[in-house]
């Protein structure tokens, strides 16, 4: 069943996030994406995150897609003026990509091409109204198109927001969903108490949740994503549970497969797993989470 | 100088239109030389404005004032005992200027009355023409004192392009082609073999696209 039917008949959906890699050498990661075949609703390919270059969420998608595996792309706005980004979505839908998710990019100062020139032609929402509209048949000119693209749309909800941003996150929410978002991709969720509180604000039935759940490595990296990162929040509990594990990589394993049958209990629309660089642990993680 | 270009007098009419006094806000250096925000266009704006609401029979106290400069501390003092008066301003210096006065007087709304447009210069009377986009890293040595980055359409650092055609641009005929202008200046300084020396792939960091920027002089600062 495709990721649209599934999202829409209320069934619990497994998306993965696969990097695409920094040059041409495509096969581990398709060989990633084999190890997952059939457990997987998609591949989530992220157009460069972190502003670093790789290989493009297009490429990635269609290489997949053409491997028979339903892929999510990502359409950034960051490093695409509104011709390029028009041109790149009839593209995907023509090369069989179904699935799309309107990203702003992470700012390019933190990325490895610090002096490039970042393109912010459009934000997020006129990025979503152009899916909207390229679906209607038009482009931005309000050219006729022949065929109309149909994509299943999604975007970004930051769970970690608080107080005044929160409330602009949930407005920004209804935006979304009135500009035809079906699916939102969480930031990573750690602590089911406070994601409880957050959910309780949005309406599940307007659009489908889907928490990351970013599989950690270490201590030392929950740690740094605690401290350093403003919107995701590690309970300590689940760094001392780390620190003292005999088997680091078998608790983290755990943890995320925890946090995934609780999710999963809480009737969340499904999970998108992001596994960066331990992509090959995904099959563990998913039988962990009992997928 | 920052050039602009004065605001459609119904856009200002607009925001203004429900207040009952305000004051119009000149500023005594770029604009006035580009002739859309000096004192001389705040006469002419207060005039219409008063006319217009006359004539549409609603009560509009307009008063003027144009300052040495907007966007020193100093100088927007000089109308911190009369603002509070005011309903609105409306600024006629570029947009630093605006927001500068608004910064300062956070209870007062005040509106733009021009459209601040480049850096630029008088080329003749009633002309003025884009020179200089701030990029943070000056490379008119190495082009003739010509910048491209502010006069190539397409910034080139290395050119002319194919759409070079006796000597203008492809995007109009009326504009010149920096490189061609480029090219001119080295014959001239007879410095031609400076032409084959390629100019690196821009670092645009300096430049507005990698954020808002910000000069801190240690050596200067009180």
């Amino acid at each position: 069943m495709q990721l649209n039917d599934k999202i829409r008949s209320g069934q619990f959906v497994v998306l993965g996030e696969f990097e695409p890699p920094k040059g041409i050498d495509f096969g581990g990661f398709l060989k990633n994406a084999d190890l997952v075949k059939g457990r997987l609703d998609a591949v989530v390919v992220p157009e460069m995150a972190n502003g670093v270059l790789k290989a493009s969420s297009l490429g990635g998608c269609a290489f997949l897609q053409s491997h028979g595996t339903e892929t999510v792309l990502q359409i950034c706005h960051r490093d695409r003026n509104r011709l390029a980004l028009q041109a790149d979505i009839l593209a995907a839908s023509a090369l069989g990509i179904s699935n799309v998710m309107a990203v702003p990019g992470d700012d390019i100062r933190f990325g490895d091409h610090p002096q490039a020139r970042a393109v912010n032609d459009l934000n997020l929402l006129d990025l979503l109204q152009l899916l909207k509209t390229l679906q209607e048949g038009k482009d931005m000119a309000g050219i006729e198109l022949a065929g109309k693209p149909q994509f299943c749309t999604g975007s970004l909800l930051n769970t970690g927001a608080s107080g005044g941003l929160l409330d602009m996150e949930l407005d920004n929410l209804d935006q979304m969903i009135r500009l035809g978002v079906r699916f939102v991709i969480t930031t990573p969720v750690f602590d089911i108490h406070r994601f409880q509180q957050f959910i309780k604000r949005i309406n599940t039935l307007q659009v489908a949740v889907i928490p990351t759940i970013l599989l950690l490595k270490s201590a030392g990296m929950a740690r740094y994503i605690d401290r350093n990162m403003k919107h995701i929040n590690i309970p300590p509990e689940t760094i001392r549970e780390i620190q003292k594990a005999p088997d680091k990589p078998k608790k983290c394993i755990q943890i995320a497969g925890e946090l995934i049958r609780q999710l999963k209990a809480l009737g969340m629309a499904g999970v998108m797993i992001s596994t960066v660089g331990w992509e090959d642990k995904l099959p563990q993680v998913l039988s962990e989470a009992k997928l | 100088m920052i050039v602009a270009e004065k605001k459609p007098i119904e856009e200002i009419i607009e925001e203004i239109k429900d207040y009952k006094k305000i004051l119009i806000a000149g500023c005594n250096e770029c604009v006035t030389v580009c002739e859309a925000g000096g004192k001389k266009e705040v006469g002419v704006l207060a005039s219409a404005l008063r006319m217009y609401f006359i004539n549409n029979g609603k009560k509009m106290e307009i008063d003027e004032v144009t300052l040495e400069r907007q966007c020193d501390h100093e100088y927007l003092e000089e109308i911190r005992n009369q603002i509070g008066q005011y309903d609105a301003v409306v600024s006629l210096a570029c947009g630093v200027g605006v927001q500068f006065m608004a910064e300062k007087y956070r209870r007062i709304p005040i509106y733009p009355g021009v459209n601040t447009s480049f850096m630029g210069v008088t080329e003749e009377r009633g002309v003025w023409t884009e020179r200089c986009q701030g990029c943070g890293q000056c490379i008119l040595a190495r082009t003739a004192s010509i910048c491209p980055i502010s006069r190539c359409a397409k910034r080139l650092l290395n050119g002319p392009c194919g759409g070079s055609t006796n000597g203008k641009c492809e995007i109009s005929k009326d504009l010149d082609c920096a490189w061609q202008l480029i090219i001119d200046r080295l014959k001239e300084l007879n410095r031609l073999d400076d032409y084959e020396k390629l100019l690196p792939i821009k670092d645009w960091s300096t430049e507005r696209a990698g954020g808002p920027r910000k000069v801190v002089r240690e050596d200067v600062r009180l």
